[in-house]
C-alpha cells in the first residue's frame, strides 16, 4: 500500500467497514489562533468520546476569498476574527429518547471552550442547509483560489502540536522571499495536514510569480524537514516529487527503498521511474 | 588485534556486557522453559549509537544478533540458538521516555521502556496508551512492536501496528534510520515503519518509537459474567456495542477449566460467583466522559447493569457480578490475566494462538474441542481469549501428572488437528504471538509459495548476510 504500483498491481482488496454515522453535529467556530485550534481539538477527543469526524482550520483570507467568489455562500458568523474552525462530530449511535445527543454534548463543550478563551464565537448548525453552507465554504477554497488568480500551494504534514509554529515560520519565510505574497493557510489539522497556500501579489502574472516558486518551495520544504514533517502528506511522489524525495530523505531510507524495489521487481518493469530512481 | 569480546566492551563498557554463564542464563531461556540457547555474549547497549556500533562489529565478524526486549515472548522469537555463535542484544538499558506531547496525542520512547511505565506516563498526562497484556509489567515496547502485540483492548483500539506513528531502527548494515515522524499522513514512498513492525527483529532493530495516545477513560464499568455457551458470549458482545454507545473496550471469554486452574494455582484468587458455570465473560466498557456529579442514571455502570439484567431475562446471562470499585475490577482482571501463569504452574501445556471470524468462534470451539480430545483423550483443553477480535488461545493442558517429554510427544498430532481446522475456517495460526522459532515450520506449511518467496526476497534484500535474528519467521 502506498507503493504507487512499483512493487505489484493491486487487483482486489478486502475493505474494512464502519457503522454509518447516525447522529452528526457540525459547528463553525471563530477562534483565537491556530494554537487555540489544536487545543480545542485535543480536548474534543475526550469530550466527544472519540467522535471527532472533522476539524478543519481556515484563515480569514480563505473564507473571504470564498465569500467573494462563490455565489450563494454566507458567512456563518459575522465575527471579525482572523481564524475559523469547522468542527464536526459524528456518532454511529442514533439519538435515543431520554439520552443526550451529540449536539448537546458539543454545546456543553463549546461553552467550556469559550470560557477558556479559545473560542470567541460559535454556531452549531441547526439544519441541513446550514451544515451544507459550512462545508461549501471549506470545499470551495480551491475553486475560489482559481478565480482569484495565480498562486502556490503545498500539501504538507507535521505533528499536530507543531502546526502553529509551522504556520508562523512558514509565512515569515515566504514573505521574506516575496513580501507582497498573500498567505491563506488551511488544513485538516486533526491529521497534521496543511494545505499551505498563497495567492500571488495583487496584479502579478503567473509567469512572474513562478520565478519566485523554486525559492519559496525550498524554504517551505526545508521547514517541513526541520520539523520532521512530510513533503507529501497525501498526494504521493509519482514523477513530480521524485527529486524532492531524493533531496529530503536520508540515504539509508532511500537505499532501503531501493533494496526492496530491486528485490521484488528485479527487472524494473513495474511503474519504473516513479517514487525512486534506481 | 583485540578479541571480539574486547571490542564489544569498548562500545558498551563493563556495564553493558555479560559473558559469564550465570549472568547470561536469564537471557538465554524463555518464560515457558521451552528453549535454552547459548551465546557468545549478552550485550546491553545504552543508546541507539551503541546499538549501531555493535551491529557494525557483528557485520565485520559475521556474528548473528538476537534482539531481545523483556523476554516474555511465547514462540522463541528472542531465543538464541544452541550453537553459541550468536550474541543476544538486549535493549533493556534503553529505557528512557524521550518526549510526551499530550496536545498532539503522542509519546516518544526508547525501545526498552517497560509497557507498564508507558501506560503510567500516559495516564499522568491525562492520556491513554491502550496496549495492555498480561506481561505488561515486564515486556518492553520494542518487543511489543517487533511482534505487533495484541492484548485485551484490540477490540477498541487495534493491535500494536495501529498504535505507532514513527520508528527509529538500526539496519542490518549498522545504519540508523530515523523515522521518528509523528505524522498521521505521510505518502512518501514505501512504508518502512510497517515493514519493521511485526518483523520480529529479522529486518533490523527497533530502537525508538513515536506512539499514539488516546484520551484517558474517565468512567469504567467491569463485569464478571457467567454465560451458558460461547454462542451466548458472542451474542452478548454483539448487543453490548449499542447498549454502551460503542464503548466496549474489552470482551474476554474463559472456560471453567481455565478459571479453575487460576483458582487452584494462584494464591488469593476467588470465584466472584457462588455457583460453577461452564463459560465466563469479562466485559469492560469505558468512556472518556466523566460521570457527572449527582447523576446516577447516565454512568456506564448503570447502563451495564440495565444491559445485564435484560440479557439475564433473555437467558443469555446466567449470573453476573458488576465491579463496585477498582479493587474488584482488578480482581476480575487478575482471573483473566493469570490464565497463562496458572497453566504454567499446573504443568506443561501446548499453546495455539489462533484467529477466525468472530461469528465463527462458537462453531470453531465446538469442533476444536472435539479435535483436541480426539488427538489425546486425557488432555485438558483450556480455550480462552479475545472473543471480540476472533482471537482464541486454544490451549491444551497435559493430563494430570504427565511430564513435558511424555506430553510433547503428542504435540504434533494435537497442533496439526487444530491448525488444519483453523485453515479450514480461513483463520490465522498466529493471531498475536508471532512466529519466532516455534512456528517456522507451520508457517512454511500453511502459507502459499508466493507469500513465502516474497518474505524471503525481502529478508535477503535487507539482510543479505542473514545476521538479524536468523532462523526466525522464515528460513532463507
Amino acid at each position: 500500500m502506498g507503493a504507487e504500483g512499483t512493487l505489484g498491481i493491486i487487483t482486489k482488496a478486502v475493505l474494512k467497514l464502519w457503522p454509518a454515522p447516525k447522529d452528526v453535529a457540525t459547528a463553525w467556530l471563530a477562534i483565537r489562533d491556530p494554537q487555540a485550534a489544536i487545543e480545542i481539538l485535543s480536548d474534543a477527543h475526550a469530550a466527544s468520546e472519540d467522535n471527532v469526524g472533522s476539524c478543519e482550520l481556515m484563515s480569514r483570507a480563505c473564507t473571504d476569498m470564498v465569500l467573494r467568489h462563490i455565489p450563494g455562500t454566507q458567512d456563518p458568523l459575522k465575527a471579525d476574527t482572523p481564524w475559523f474552525l469547522l468542527l464536526e462530530w459524528s456518532s454511529s449511535r442514533a439519538r435515543t429518547e431520554g439520552s443526550e445527543g451529540i449536539s448537546e454534548k458539543m454545546e456543553q463543550f463549546l461553552a467550556d471552550q469559550m470560557e477558556a478563551g479559545r473560542v470567541l464565537d460559535a454556531v452549531i448548525s441547526q439544519s441541513e442547509a446550514q451544515t451544507r453552507n459550512m462545508w461549501v465554504i471549506r470545499e470551495s477554497v480551491a475553486p475560489a483560489s482559481r478565480a482569484e488568480g495565480p498562486g502556490l500551494s503545498y500539501d504538507i504534514s507535521v505533528s499536530i502540536s507543531k502546526i502553529p509554529s509551522f504556520i508562523d515560520q512558514g509565512i515569515s519565510a515566504a514573505l521574506a522571499i516575496l513580501p507582497s505574497i498573500r498567505p491563506y493557510p488551511l488544513g485538516h489539522i486533526g491529521d497534521g495536514n496543511l494545505h499551505f497556500s498563497f495567492m500571488g501579489p495583487k496584479g502579478m502574472d503567473r509567469q512572474t510569480l513562478h520565478q519566485y516558486s523554486p525559492a519559496i518551495t525550498r524554504a517551505v520544504n526545508d521547514l517541513v524537514r526541520d520539523m520532521a514533517g512530510s513533503i507529501s502528506a497525501e498526494h504521493g511522489i509519482g514523477i513530480e516529487k521524485i527529486d524532492e524525495l531524493a533531496h529530503y530523505r536520508s540515504k539509508v531510507e532511500l537505499d532501503t527503498m531501493r533494496s526492496i524495489k530491486r528485490a521484488l521487481d528485479p527487472k524494473n518493469i513495474m511503474n519504473p521511474g516513479k517514487i525512486l530512481r534506481l | 588485534m583485540s578479541s571480539f569480546e574486547d571490542r564489544l566492551r569498548s562500545v558498551v563498557g563493563d556495564k553493558g556486557l555479560i559473558v559469564d554463564e550465570a549472568g547470561k542464563h536469564p537471557y538465554l531461556t524463555d518464560w515457558r522453559d521451552n528453549y535454552l540457547g547459548t551465546a557468545l555474549a549478552v550485550v546491553r547497549p545504552s543508546s541507539t549509537e551503541e546499538v549501531a556500533a555493535i551491529v557494525r562489529l557483528c557485520v565485520a565478524e559475521k556474528v548473528a544478533i538476537v534482539p531481545q526486549g523483556g523476554n516474555t515472548g511465547l514462540v522463541g522469537g528472542a531465543m538464541a540458538h544452541e550453537d553459541g555463535r550468536e550474541i543476544v542484544l538486549s535493549l533493556n538499558r534503553m529505557n528512557r521516555i524521550v518526549d510526551v506531547d499530550p496536545i498532539g496525542y503522542s509519546m516518544t520512547v526508547e525501545a526498552g521502556v517497560v509497557l507498564k511505565v508507558i501506560q503510567e506516563t500516559a495516564s499522568q498526562h491525562d492520556r491513554l496508551f491502550p496496549l495492555s497484556l498480561a506481561s505488561e509489567g515486564s515486556c518492553t515496547i520494542g518487543g511489543n512492536l517487533s511482534t505487533n502485540a495484541g492484548g485485551v483492548q484490540v477490540l477498541h483500539y487495534g493491535n500494536a501496528r495501529q498504535l505507532v506513528l514513527g520508528l527509529e531502527v538500526v539496519t542490518p548494515a549498522g545504519d540508523i534510520w530515523n523515522g521518528l515522524r509523528a505524522l498521521k499522513k505521510d505518502n512518501t514512498g514505501y512504508d518502512l515503519r510497517d515493514l519493521y513492525l511485526g518483523a520480529e527483529g529479522t529486518l533490523g532493530i527497533i530502537t525508538k518509537a513515536v506512539l499514539r495516545l488516546w484520551p484517558k477513560p474517565k468512567d469504567i464499568a467491569t463485569s464478571w459474567i457467567a454465560v451458558s455457551s460461547p454462542e451466548a458470549a458472542v451474542e452478548l458482545l454483539s448487543g453490548a456495542h449499542a447498549a454502551s454507545e460503542d464503548n466496549v473496550t474489552s470482551c474476554e471469554l474463559m472456560s471453567r477449566q481455565g478459571v479453575e486452574f487460576v483458582l487452584s494455582n494462584i494464591p488469593g484468587a476467588n470465584d466472584p460467583l457462588s455457583d460453577r458455570h461452564d463459560w465466563y465473560v469479562l466485559l469492560e466498557w469505558s468512556s472518556t466522559r466523566a460521570r457527572r456529579e449527582g447523576d446516577n442514571s447516565t454512568g456506564l455502570r448503570e447502563k451495564m447493569e440495565v444491559y445485564l439484567a435484560d440479557a439475564m431475562d433473555q437467558g443469555l446471562v446466567l449470573d453476573a457480578a458488576l465491579a463496585q470499585n477498582e479493587a474488584q475490577s482488578r480482581a476480575f482482571w487478575a482471573l483473566r490475566e493469570n490464565h497463562s501463569e496458572a497453566q504454567k504452574r499446573e504443568g506443561p501445556s501446548i499453546k495455539h494462538d489462533i484467529s477466525v471470524a468472530v461469528s465463527r468462534i462458537p462453531a470453531f470451539i465446538n469442533e476444536g474441542l472435539a479435535a483436541m480430545k480426539n488427538a489425546l483423550p486425557e488432555c485438558r483443553p483450556v480455550p480462552f481469549g479475545h472473543v471480540g477480535d476472533g482471537n482464541l488461545h486454544f490451549n491444551c493442558q497435559s493430563p494430570p501428572g504427565w511430564d513435558k517429554a511424555r506430553f510433547y510427544r503428542h504435540s504434533e498430532a494435537i497442533s496439526s488437528a487444530i491448525y488444519d481446522l483453523v485453515v479450514g475456517y480461513g483463520g490465522s495460526i498466529s493471531a498475536e504471538h508471532g512466529i519466532g522459532r516455534l512456528k517456522v515450520e507451520e508457517l512454511a506449511h500453511y502459507r502459499s509459495r508466493i507469500e513465502l518467496d516474497t518474505m524471503r526476497s525481502l529478508k535477503r534484500a535487507l539482510d543479505p548476510l542473514n545476521l538479524m535474528n536468523p532462523g526466525k519467521i522464515v528460513q532463507v
